[in-house]
């Protein structure tokens, strides 16, 4: 839009101007030009949108390209009367918006899935609906902030001063009059032409508009200074974090929310003075049953299938490779402490005990032994359930489920004790040579 | 420059809307024939047929609603652009004593003592049911008809109002019209407000009888939004290619009217999304309960059709200017949405009756062309004797030099 180069040649030795800070009365009464200052445009004045309307198309129709107008309100057909090409600030937008959906993403996966996952409300720890709102809020703040940014660059603004600044007569552009400027750095420019095409529009007036050389060209020192401490002083809540992150402190943390983090709420194995037995966590109370433990399955709950052991896996368990390997994990896990990873009875803990020889210790069983062998499936699962000799019942630790794994994975550990090539299939055989 | 319209441009539909009002009236009646009969010959006391048309009537009442709504927001907010589209609209809205009629269907069985599809008419049933007993003070047969009267009196009244005012002004030319109409817009706002809410309640959302969402009224009322904008730019691409308002609709007014429909396919998901987290986050069995059964089955992949075909797709189909000013694809746009609204509602409906299959059916599909041939018919019969354009509206001016950008 300005132009601080402009051709000085033309506005040099002509007459200085008599009245700088008023518009003539009538076109072209004068166009004198002070000494020496370069010429940035001429200004044409109209008091109508309608007689700008018409003088833009004919400056639009004499090919000029430097020119702007200046309206107090926005004039319908303006764009189309300049002659003025679509912007592409809503590709910008466009390009901003998505950049703020994907930042939405991106930072509450990195923040709560990946970087510190927190498990909120029971909910998964990537939960798409729960990100939506902040996805939806990025997505607006980056699309507003990069519209009024990127209008305000692509027109060239902020500028610091302007040549239309020291003619107050064009303060009536927020008011009531309509200002059309041709910039002499157009290549069609040519002062007495331009000049007459504008005469030609009907304008209250023509003026010359010369460069500005009364304000300074740059900034303010103390202005300068002002918006380089307002940005220091910007980074300093950031330093503080970054300084906190690398160092420890003794002092107790600030509550800043008091009643969030000492709420008034009874927590497991406290007191409560409400109840009569003064305990917080409540019994279940009788005869009733929680959602989903009511265990009316014999079968897999408790191995029975009448008052016999169950010979047979429940029909919920499928002995597949899957099950397999899930009972070897489990057995790896909670098993082989005390009965050794192939469940010889040799595990760590139990040597140990036996080290110590305090007299406490029952041996952990060899599981593969011949009696246990021969134990139906049903007794098995019930030995993890309720443990036995001083073994722990493992009931409230292990799902059924997987305890029929682990029956599985024993009963594979039993099969393999006293295994003969005739058990190794065919086809694999050849490897065991 | 409103007489030079008049005589510019053909602004009456003269012999085209007894044309119009015959076949779009015979196929209308006809298709709903076939559709009552195939109801009533499945021997399940009238449920299919019931909910098929439910669906088929809330889609039709929300494009009526949905003009009701548009013409009084006109009024309310002095638009100048939208008056050379404005009749359109009234000529939409006027249809509310015929939709109150195509109600009958729903109610009369009601009456006569049918609960196929609002449970909560089954006495014996509500005896036994803790939830459904404390709801009887608001959900019983009388209070539903008096609701139900109320609400079809309310919109009737309104819309005649605002058509017969705008005809009236056509003849007098007198401004005093608008002021009027101006005046009684504010209130009635609000009263559409109000029964458009409480009768999403009562038709749709009491076929979920346990269900309660206090922003289902808004949903359905965004639905309406979405479908009269798409409805209007169908009537008007209609219109013009039969040589009517040909010199006064421009391209100015598509964009606005494209505008609205992208706003409003924003705002249906707005409003949809804001349910839905709610109650996920919430994640109380009695309020999940709508949204277990309509994601489970077939009807998982209608919820996800609804996110991508009606928001997703047409949010980015719809953003460009070029698409709102062109005519095709601007008509491509609306009946993807009013299909979309349709699926809505059928997503919303019907899995109260097939909680695992969609079977979608000859009983659907009668009931949606009859619904809607008899709208087209109500449409073309209120404007058999009247301008297309307010003629005498004093804004009628700006509208037609009315420019976008």
């Amino acid at each position: 839009m300005s132009d601080k180069q402009t051709d000085a040649k033309k506005s040099t030795g002509e007459a200085a101007k008599t009245e700088p800070d008023a518009p003539k009365d009538g076109a072209g009464t004068s166009k004198g030009g002070a000494g020496g200052t370069p010429l940035h445009g001429l200004i044409a004045e109209y008091e109508t949108p309608g007689a700008l309307l018409s003088a833009s198309k004919k400056v639009r129709d004499a090919g000029f390209k430097n020119w702007d107008t200046y309206t107090p309100f926005p004039v319908h057909g303006i764009d189309g009367a300049m002659g003025i090409k679509p912007t592409v600030l809503p590709w910008i937008v466009l390009g901003a918006g998505l950049t703020g959906l994907a930042t939405g993403i991106l930072l509450q996966w990195w923040t709560n899935t990946y970087d510190y996952p927190y498990l909120t409300s029971g909910k998964p720890m990537w939960s798409l609906p729960a990100h939506v709102p902040v996805m939806f809020e990025l997505m607006v703040l980056f699309s507003a902030i990069t519209a009024l940014v990127a209008m305000l660059a692509l027109n060239g603004l902020p500028e610091y001063s302007h040549p239309l600044d020291l003619k107050k007569y064009f303060a009536r552009a927020t008011d009531d009059r309509f200002f059309l400027v041709i910039q002499a750095s157009d290549p069609r420019f040519a002062e007495d032409e331009t000049w007459k095409l504008l005469e030609g529009t009907h304008p209250t007036a023509v003026d010359r508009l010369e460069e500005d050389r009364v304000t300074p060209a740059n900034m303010p020192r103390p202005l300068v200074f002002g918006l380089v401490l307002v940005v220091l002083g910007a980074l300093v809540p950031f330093a503080l974090i970054a300084r906190a992150r690398v160092s420890t402190s003794e002092k107790p943390r600030i509550h800043i929310i008091p009643d969030m983090d000492f709420q008034e709420k009874f927590k497991s194995q406290r007191m409560n003075p409400v109840f009569e037995d003064k305990r917080a966590m409540r019994p279940e109370l009788e005869g009733t049953v929680a959602v989903g433990a009511l265990e009316d399955d014999d079968h897999l709950y408790r191995g029975k299938l009448g008052d016999e052991w169950a010979r047979e896996f429940p029909a919920q368990i499928p002995i597949s490779d899957s099950t397999m390997k899930r009972g070897q994990q489990e057995f790896g896990v909670f098993c082989a402490p005390c009965h050794g990873q192939v469940g010889h009875g040799d595990g760590m803990v139990n040597e140990r005990a036996v080290e110590l020889a305090q007299g406490t210790w029952v041996p952990a069983s060899d599981v593969t032994q011949e009696y246990l062998r021969k134990q139906p499936v049903g007794e098995l699962f019930n030995t993890i359930t309720h443990g036995i000799r001083n073994m722990p019942p493992y009931g409230p630790q292990i799902s059924p489920e997987d305890r029929w794994a682990i029956v599985l994975y024993v009963r594979a550990l039993q099969r393999s004790r006293g295994a003969t090539i005739q058990d190794v299939p065919e086809a694999d055989r050849g490897s065991l040579k | 420059m409103a007489e030079k319209v008049s005589t510019d441009d053909n602004i009456r539909l003269d012999d085209l809307a007894p044309k119009v009002f015959r076949i779009a009236g015979v196929i209308g009646v006809a298709a709903l024939g076939v559709a009552g009969v195939l109801g009533a010959s499945a021997g399940d006391q009238l449920n299919q047929f019931l909910h098929s048309y439910l669906v088929a009537y809330m889609w039709a009442l929300s494009i009526g609603l949905g003009a009701l709504w548009w013409v009084t927001l006109q009024h309310l907010v002095n638009a100048k652009w939208s008056v050379v589209v404005r009749r359109i609209g009234e000529l939409l809205a006027a249809n509310m004593p015929l939709l109150a009629i195509l109600a009958l269907p729903i109610i009369v069985p009601m009456l006569m003592g049918n609960t196929s599809l609002y449970h909560w008419l089954d006495q014996a049933h509500v005896a036994h049911d803790e939830v459904l007993s404390h709801k009887k003070p608001y959900l019983n047969i009388g209070f539903f008809m008096v609701r139900a009267v109320f609400y079809f009196v309310f919109w009737a009244v309104l819309s005649r109002y605002f058509f017969k005012r705008s005809l009236k002004q056509d003849e007098s030319g007198s401004p005093e019209f608008i002021a009027r109409m101006n005046r009684v817009s504010a209130p009635g706002m609000i009263f559409f407000g109000i029964t458009v809410t409480f009768a999403a309640f009562d038709f749709v959302m009491s076929t979920e009888a346990h269900w309660f969402s206090t922003i289902f009224g808004v949903y359905y009322f965004a639905g309406c939004v979405v479908s009269v904008h798409a409805v209007l730019a169908l009537v008007l691409f209609y219109l013009q290619g039969q040589g009517r308002l040909k010199n006064s609709v421009s391209v100015h007014h598509y964009h606005d009217i494209g505008k609205m429909l992208f706003a409003f396919v924003v705002f249906w998901a707005y409003i949809g999304f804001s349910q839905y987290m709610l109650y996920w986050y919430a994640n109380i069995p009695e309020e999940t309960v709508f949204f277990k059964v309509r994601i489970g089955g077939d009807w998982f992949y209608l919820a996800w059709f609804l996110v991508i075909g009606h928001f997703v797709v047409p949010f980015f189909g719809l953003m460009s200017r070029h698409v709102k000013r062109s005519r095709f694809w601007l008509g491509f746009w609306a009946v993807w949405m009013l299909v979309a609204h349709y699926v809505d509602l059928y997503w919303i409906i019907m899995p109260t009756m097939h909680a695992e299959r969609v079977s979608f059916g000859l009983v659907d599909i009668t009931s949606l062309i009859g619904l809607a041939s008899l709208l087209i018919a109500g449409t073309a019969y209120n404007a058999r004797r009247v301008n297309l354009i307010p003629t005498k509206d004093p804004r009628l001016a700006k509208s037609l030099a009315f420019e976008n950008y």
